[in-house]
């Protein structure tokens, strides 16, 4: 079995469907040298990531609970290569000790892209309370986040998030409002 | 089987492989054979397999070992099936079972309840396995899974009791020191 798994990590999602944002995402990790994207699929990420496939540079990593990724990004850094995460708000709730004992303890550093739901145009009533609590535990953890709401200026939000993320040796939360990413259209 | 002489045995088998020490005493353990590709977790309890899963991706030149906990492996059981799913070969996963969360005070969890860990890594796809329960055992199973080509996972019965030893206190000087042997090449 050893390194020829060859499934399509990012399932049914096809790369000519991926929206300019997450083109202008992808642009900007690989302009840093940000290989590993380390996920939990949405249908918001799923996007991103059948992009993402098409491009050697990259290298999908999915994990099975969010925590997982934080301690895979960690071994990443400290092995020499970059990565970043990519999760659903809810997935965010499942991180937050390993965010704060294991990548800010020991400052390791990765873009910590979140897909929001709970904000604009959501269906369902349990995606509400964790969605609008995001903000909220990156500032309880002192992780500090930007909120993409529009393509205006994107490559230069997202540069310069990605910038500070390596320079202050922290994760960086980029939130993805459905603003931008667009919401289900189920009633 | 004392976790501390098992703990020797590994650090005198890995040669030039990092050890990723679990939260508790997984990591204090490993303090009396210090050496710079030791990596002390202080907290992030079930972390360790996750960072020794990114780090594996990032340098698959090296066999790269983590000494779990029993408990700590319990809180993180998907993490075995994201060792498997990413298609390392690398990955050596020690996991000391003394049939609970000795360092709160031996709490019961896991084998005395009839919980097979071994049998939960063969059923994420780990190709080899072994429990075993004295050192000579140990010493045999772990220089098979360094000298092998696949993943391998290894339960060792140990005896309760908790370690006196600990590591340094600063998350940063640990993070750097294991960085930079890592780079250099010391062990």
């Amino acid at each position: 079995m050893t390194g020829t798994i060859s499934l399509k990590r990012s399932g049914r999602h096809a790369a000519a469907d991926a929206p300019p944002w997450a083109r202008t995402v992808l642009d900007c990790f690989r302009a840093e040298q940000i290989r590993h994207l380390v996920f939990l699929p949405d249908t918001v990420m799923g996007r991103l990531l059948a992009l993402a496939e098409t491009d050697p540079f990259f290298r999908l990593t999915g994990v099975h609970r969010e925590e997982e990724a934080v301690g895979i990004l960690a071994g990443l850094f400290m092995g020499g290569q970059r990565g970043a995460m990519l999760v659903q708000s809810s997935g965010l709730g499942n991180t937050l000790n390993a965010l704060g004992s294991l990548a800010m303890a020991y400052r390791l550093p990765f873009p910590l892209l979140v897909s929001l739901r709970g904000e604009l145009g959501e269906f369902n009533p349990a995606q509400l309370h964790m969605g609008r609590a995001v903000p909220g535990c990156l500032d309880a953890l002192g992780i500090q986040h930007v909120t993409l709401r529009t393509t205006t200026d994107l490559e230069t939000i997202l540069s310069g998030a990605i910038k500070t993320c390596y320079t202050a040796e922290e994760p960086f939360g980029i939130l993805l409002s459905a603003q931008l990413t667009g919401w289900k259209p189920e009633k | 089987m004392q976790r501390e002489q098992a703990t020797g045995v590994a650090v005198e088998l890995a040669g030039q492989a990092p050890i990723i020490g679990g939260v508790g005493n997984s990591t204090f353990d490993l303090v009396p054979f210090d050496r710079p590709r030791n990596f002390y977790m202080w907290n992030s309890m079930g972390m360790a397999s996750s960072i020794g899963l990114g780090l594996a991706i990032a340098r698959p030149d090296l066999r790269v070992i983590v000494l779990d906990g029993d408990g700590s492996i319990l809180l993180n059981l998907s993490s075995l099936a994201t060792e498997i799913a990413s298609g390392v070969s690398n990955l050596v996963h020690v996991i000391w079972d003394n049939g609970g969360w000795e360092i709160t005070g031996g709490q019961p969890a896991g084998s005395p309840f009839g919980v097979d860990l071994a049998a939960i890594a063969r059923g994420c796809g780990f190709p080899h396995t072994a429990t075993v329960s004295d050192l000579d055992a140990f010493r045999a199973a772990f220089a098979e899974a360094m000298a092998a080509t696949e993943p391998w996972a290894i339960v060792g019965k140990i005896a309760p009791g908790d370690s006196p030893h600990r590591p340094p206190k600063s998350c940063l000087a640990l993070r750097d020191r294991f960085m930079a042997a890592l780079l250099r090449g010391a062990i």
